[in-house]
């Protein structure tokens, strides 16, 4: 699996800044999961985050306890030292973590969807399509969704965040050719008409960013009259 | 905000004494590799403790930041820094400096901990060892190229260098957790404005053209 369309870089920074709603976390997680070129970039977004750390100012005199942390941390370091032993091991004989053509669910989407393709309950929406909504992943809505081969969706455009990564079989528009391990990141201004390719069924994890709620009284007071 | 706050002089006269060198305290990223490398080697606390000393109250302040409590992000620090102890044979300096990994390891703690979003922490560990097997080296690697200190070096310059639109909406992405949304909101500023002023700072910022294949 070697994919061709990948995250945005507004959406690494994102995902790398822990800022990123939980539902799009995780299908952007999935595609990270399969894509060593954007895990790449993601170290390249998290080394700007160990650099800002890193450019803070020391204000180890504001904060009275961390003599009492240091010497916490001092006699730990006292205790028999088991877990290096440990962790060195296990990074040694761990069996390979992507075993391709198994049945087995990309290791983020498990906490969410269970464990195998087999094992997923979907749901009946419309004709040659069926859907799972996850309801507890914070921040927007996360879902699977099964598409019939060889079917044309409607045309439609994205909200303002939204993030669909392919698992199994393929769809093309106006973009080009979405197969397994591919990830649509798209901007609002594109409107495009997928059509599902023949074969086999096209299985994709997307997730929607909650819409957006104002902060603050004033503007919670406004919120009805706009219809948010 | 630039602003030195209170004690950091008595700070800043400890870290530069520890450091034997009269070189600014900013990063020194070679230095604090080298101090990775004798607590992974000869578990030498005495380097672990100068790292604790200079990135704990970094983290402290980073999670304070985000909006955890004093007593909270006390602790997540702290089990960071005692993760970075225990994992220190692990730890890859081509894949990332010290203070990444911190970053790393503090970000996934706080969402496990405080949003509860348990994934984030066994996601990273399966990353860990896949990475390191595709990188054809699995387990310890302390010394860093002179090519990856160099690349450490040019992203500060380029952050220092950063129009501040841009800077600023790094800071609330990393500093202050703000989704995209919120920046657009709190800024005023359509979302694709956003995005794509975020887009631009990354690729300013990339240095490691070299990892695209």
């Amino acid at each position: 699996m070697n994919p061709q369309h990948h995250l945005d870089p507004a959406s690494l920074t994102s995902y790398a800044s822990g800022a990123m709603p939980e539902a799009l976390a995780v299908v952007a997680a999935t595609h990270l999961d399969a894509c060593t070129h954007c895990r790449r970039l993601l170290r390249d977004a998290e080394s700007i985050g160990g650099t800002l750390i890193e450019q803070q100012q020391d204000c180890a005199a504001e904060l009275p306890r961390l003599r009492g942390l240091r010497d916490a941390m001092l006699s730990m370091l006292e205790q028999p030292d088991q877990s290096t032993a440990r962790v060195t091991t296990l990074a040694g004989s761990e069996p390979p973590i992507h075993q391709p053509d198994t049945d087995q669910l990309p290791a983020p989407l498990r906490p969410f969807f269970g464990e195998t393709f087999a094992g997923l309950r979907w749901r009946w929406v419309a004709p040659g399509i069926h859907r799972i909504n996850v309801p507890d992943a914070r921040g927007g809505k996360l879902f699977m969704l099964k598409i019939a081969p060889g079917k044309s969706m409607p045309v439609h455009s994205h909200s303002s965040g939204e993030l669909t990564q392919i698992l199994r079989g393929a769809y093309d528009d106006l973009l080009g050719h979405f197969g397994p391990g591919d990830m649509a990141d798209l901007d609002s201004a594109i409107e495009h008409q997928p059509v599902t390719a023949p074969g086999q069924a096209c299985i994709c994890v997307a997730a929607l960013d909650a819409p957006l709620r104002f902060r603050g009284w004033f503007a919670r007071a406004l919120q009805p009259l706009v219809g948010m | 905000m630039d602003m030195l706050c209170a004690g950091s002089k008595i700070a800043y006269f400890r870290i530069e004494r520890s450091v034997s060198s009269t070189r600014s305290h900013r990063i020194d990223l070679e230095y604090w590799t080298l101090q990775m490398g004798a607590v992974a080697g000869a578990r030498d606390r005495d380097s672990f403790m100068r790292l604790y000393d200079h990135f704990m109250p970094r983290l402290v302040m980073y999670l304070r930041g985000l909006g955890s409590e004093e007593m909270v992000a006390e602790e997540l620090a702290q089990e960071a820094m005692l993760r970075l102890w225990q994992r220190a044979a692990a730890f890859d300096a081509e894949r990332g400096h010290v203070s990444t990994w911190l970053f790393r390891i503090a970000r996934n703690l706080r969402l496990d901990r405080q949003r509860k979003e348990p994934w984030w922490l066994p996601v990273q560990d399966g990353w860990d060892a896949l990475d390191a097997e595709l990188d054809g080296h699995v387990g310890a690697k302390q010394r860093e190229s002179p090519e990856a200190f160099a690349e450490g070096k040019e992203l500060q310059r380029r952050l220092d260098r950063l129009p501040a639109i841009q800077a600023r909406l790094l800071r609330m992405s990393y500093l202050e957790s703000k989704t995209h949304q919120e920046i657009a909101i709190e800024l005023d500023m359509p979302l694709g404005t956003v995005k794509s002023t975020l887009r631009r700072a990354f690729l300013k910022l990339q240095t490691t053209m070299t990892h695209q294949p």
